[in-house]
């Protein structure tokens, strides 16, 4: 075995492997960073060069570049409250408020640095952890699902500032928005045009809530700085900061592991649960949502902590746990890797490759971030009134080539008004449920065949996926 | 009396109330057999409704008690003057009526001459006036240039408009 791991130290170790891991996570933090540029775009477009590269080079520039556009997502977060994709909403909730302190730097390092932690953290429990992990995945069906985004959605409720009231009142107008489109029964809610049949797309309602009010507000009020420039401040993160977070960001790695094992739960629940779960144990609670460090280290460490974990379906089942791993498959197979258990046994070389490339691969996405970092940083150095009209053109952009449709525009622009008018009536705005909940919801009710049933006796200790068989008679879709 | 918590509170309740009551029974059809145990389409929309209309009603009740906690979101203000207001409401309607215009100007002006007019007003709207130079080179060249950006490298197609001001660039 060791032989093999010096074998494949030596094969990775090459200029070309590098380069392409640094690309990657170079272009994953600044397309991550770009509101409405998601990761699986970043991860889509590079698909076609990797038909020009070795398998393992293909392979590690595809994983650098969701990584780096994970913790890229936190950047645009922290500095204009706009989170760059869904799993960095919880990061504006202290991100924003630190660089109105003037800690923006601060806050960034910290994003950074509990980045890097999940990250290697997650790549750890890939190389020793997959076998159980993937086990514990299969076993996870639609009631397992259920309640597990169900817990999210409390989370939601309760991390709402401060009133638990507005907050389920803000999760009750996710998930009413959830229902929008197709039902399991091919019939269709809330149908007023054509285009609302598919439903609405999570990047432009989040986004929609979240950039466009800060540009609703600066144009009603004028009040955000007056035009001044906001100040980068003190960007030197202390050890006793970095201490004082250490528990939780160990505690949402491990969060973000477990959850991105599991096929379609994602890094934005985890992100949710993580942070959550710091602010109730945290002794620092009431700063939670006021610029809290710890807050933003939550957040960050469970969301890059799915990173490593959502290859390990792949990697040990060949099931791939979201989109971006299911470019990733796409990407073995053209390459003649075949994910799955056969490749540790016909590929081992390759797997060793690939598990080495990635722990490297966490070192490189400290060093970039601590690069962008220095160029980011001056974003805040622009004025209000120029910045957030160029946010709105970039949402714009964004929004608009990730599906070519001017429905996606319209609802961004909505989303936005509503949006403002949350923020006016001072509702909390978090994030919308995934259309995929209610799927379940019906899923584990038509499978157990009594609602009540499907809570009280969940199917988690038997055998995979006896609830879903089931249910897929019923229904194929949400 | 009709303060700020209250006002909220009734907003939400007939937000969901209007959802509940006019939108579900006409945009939530029920299929005419639903197999087994399976729920039908509108329990999620009028489960969700029902209980925001609670809690809508629940906030006007803890508004009219004294209570209703404030989240940190929006800081307050101090009073404004009624020509102040005046202001701010023409300014929030224009720009809505830009976010309106953008939409209704794409299929004629095509993506990139509406984006840099919604971008102009934005700029002029947010108070950038006294910049000019930097308004008018941000307005014509970003939206340029993003669309060169994403016509070349994602090889997104986007309208040009009937009337054809500007090319196709990619």
């Amino acid at each position: 075995m060791w032989n093999d791991l010096l074998f494949a130290f030596e094969s990775v170790a090459t200029l070309a492997n590098v380069l392409a891991m640094g690309a990657g996570i170079l272009a994953g933090v600044v397309i991550g960073a770009i509101p409405g540029m998601t990761g699986t775009m970043a991860v889509t477009l590079a698909l076609p060069f990797t038909f020009y590269l070795p398998p393992v080079t293909s392979i590690l520039l595809l994983v650098a570049l969701y990584k780096g556009s994970t913790y890229g997502a936190s950047i645009s977060a922290i500095l204009i409250k706009t989170p760059g994709t869904a799993s960095a909403a919880c990061t504006v909730l202290d991100g924003w408020p630190l660089a109105q302190k003037g800690k923006a730097g601060k806050a960034l390092n910290m994003a950074l640095i509990s980045s890097c932690i999940g990250d290697f953290l997650s790549n750890i429990s890939l190389i020793f952890l997959a076998a159980p992990l993937a086990l514990l995945a299969l076993r996870v069906g639609p009631p397992e699902y259920f309640m597990l985004m169900a817990f999210a959605l409390t989370m939601v409720a309760s991390i709402s500032g401060g009133s638990l009231l507005l907050g389920v009142v803000s999760a009750c107008f996710g998930l009413l928005l959830a229902t929008v489109g197709e039902d399991m029964y091919g019939s269709f809610r809330f149908a007023m045009t054509e285009d609302m049949k598919s439903g609405l797309s999570v990047a432009p309602v989040l986004i929609g809530l979240f950039a466009l009010p800060e540009l609703l507000r600066l144009i009603m009020f004028r009040e955000e700085n007056h035009g001044q420039a906001m100040k980068l401040g003190d960007n030197r993160l202390t050890l006793a900061e970095f201490r004082g977070s250490l528990k939780s960001i160990i505690r949402g790695s491990f969060i973000g592991v477990v959850l991105g094992a599991i096929p379609g739960i994602g890094p934005s629940a985890a992100a949710f649960f993580s942070y959550g779960e710091a602010r109730r144990s945290s002794p620092n609670s009431e700063n939670f949502g006021k610029g809290e460090l710890e807050g933003i280290a939550a957040s960050e460490s469970a969301n890059n902590g799915c990173c490593g974990a959502t290859m390990i379906p792949l990697l040990a089942l060949g099931v791939p746990g979201d989109v971006i791993t299911g470019v990733m498959l796409g990407a073995f197979m053209i390459q003649g890797l075949t994910p799955g258990p056969l490749l540790f046994q016909n590929n081992l070389n390759e797997v060793y490759m690939l598990f080495i490339g990635m722990m490297f691969s966490s070192v490189l996405l400290f060093g970039a971030g601590k690069l962008t970092v220095r160029f980011f940083s001056h974003i805040s150095s622009i004025p209000q009134v120029l910045l957030t009209p160029v946010v709105l053109m970039l949402c714009i952009y964004g929004i608009y080539s990730i599906s070519s449709s001017m429905f996606d525009v319209t609802v961004l622009l909505v989303m936005g008004v509503v949006g403002f008018i949350m923020l006016l009536l001072n509702i909390p705005r978090r994030r919308s449920s995934s259309p995929s909940f209610w799927g379940r919801c019906s899923r584990t009710i038509c499978a157990a065949r009594w609602p009540f049933r499907a809570v009280i006796r969940p199917s988690f200790s038997s055998p995979p996926f006896p609830g879903f068989s089931q249910a897929s008679s019923c229904s194929s879709s949400a | 009396m009709l303060n700020k918590a209250m006002l909220r509170g009734l907003l939400i309740a007939l937000f969901f109330g209007t959802v509940l009551f006019a939108l579900i029974p006409v945009h939530v059809p029920r299929p005419s057999f639903i197999p087994g145990f399976a729920p039908p389409p509108d329990m999620w929309p009028r489960t969700v409704s029902i209980l925001g209309l609670a809690h809508g009603l629940l906030a006007m009740a803890f508004a009219a008690l004294g209570g209703g906690n404030e989240t940190s979101d929006e800081p307050e203000r101090g009073p404004a003057s009624a020509v102040e207001w005046r202001n701010r409401l023409i300014r929030l309607a224009l720009a809505l009526a830009a976010f309106a215009g953008f939409v209704v100007l794409v299929p004629l002006l095509g993506f990139l001459a509406s984006s840099m007019l919604l971008a102009l007003a934005c700029f002029l709207l947010a108070g950038a006036s006294g910049r000019w130079v930097a308004v008018l080179a941000l307005a014509v060249l970003l939206p340029l240039g993003l669309q060169l950006f994403f016509g070349n490298v994602t090889h997104t197609p986007f309208p040009s408009g009937s009337w054809s001001i500007f090319p196709t660039l990619n």
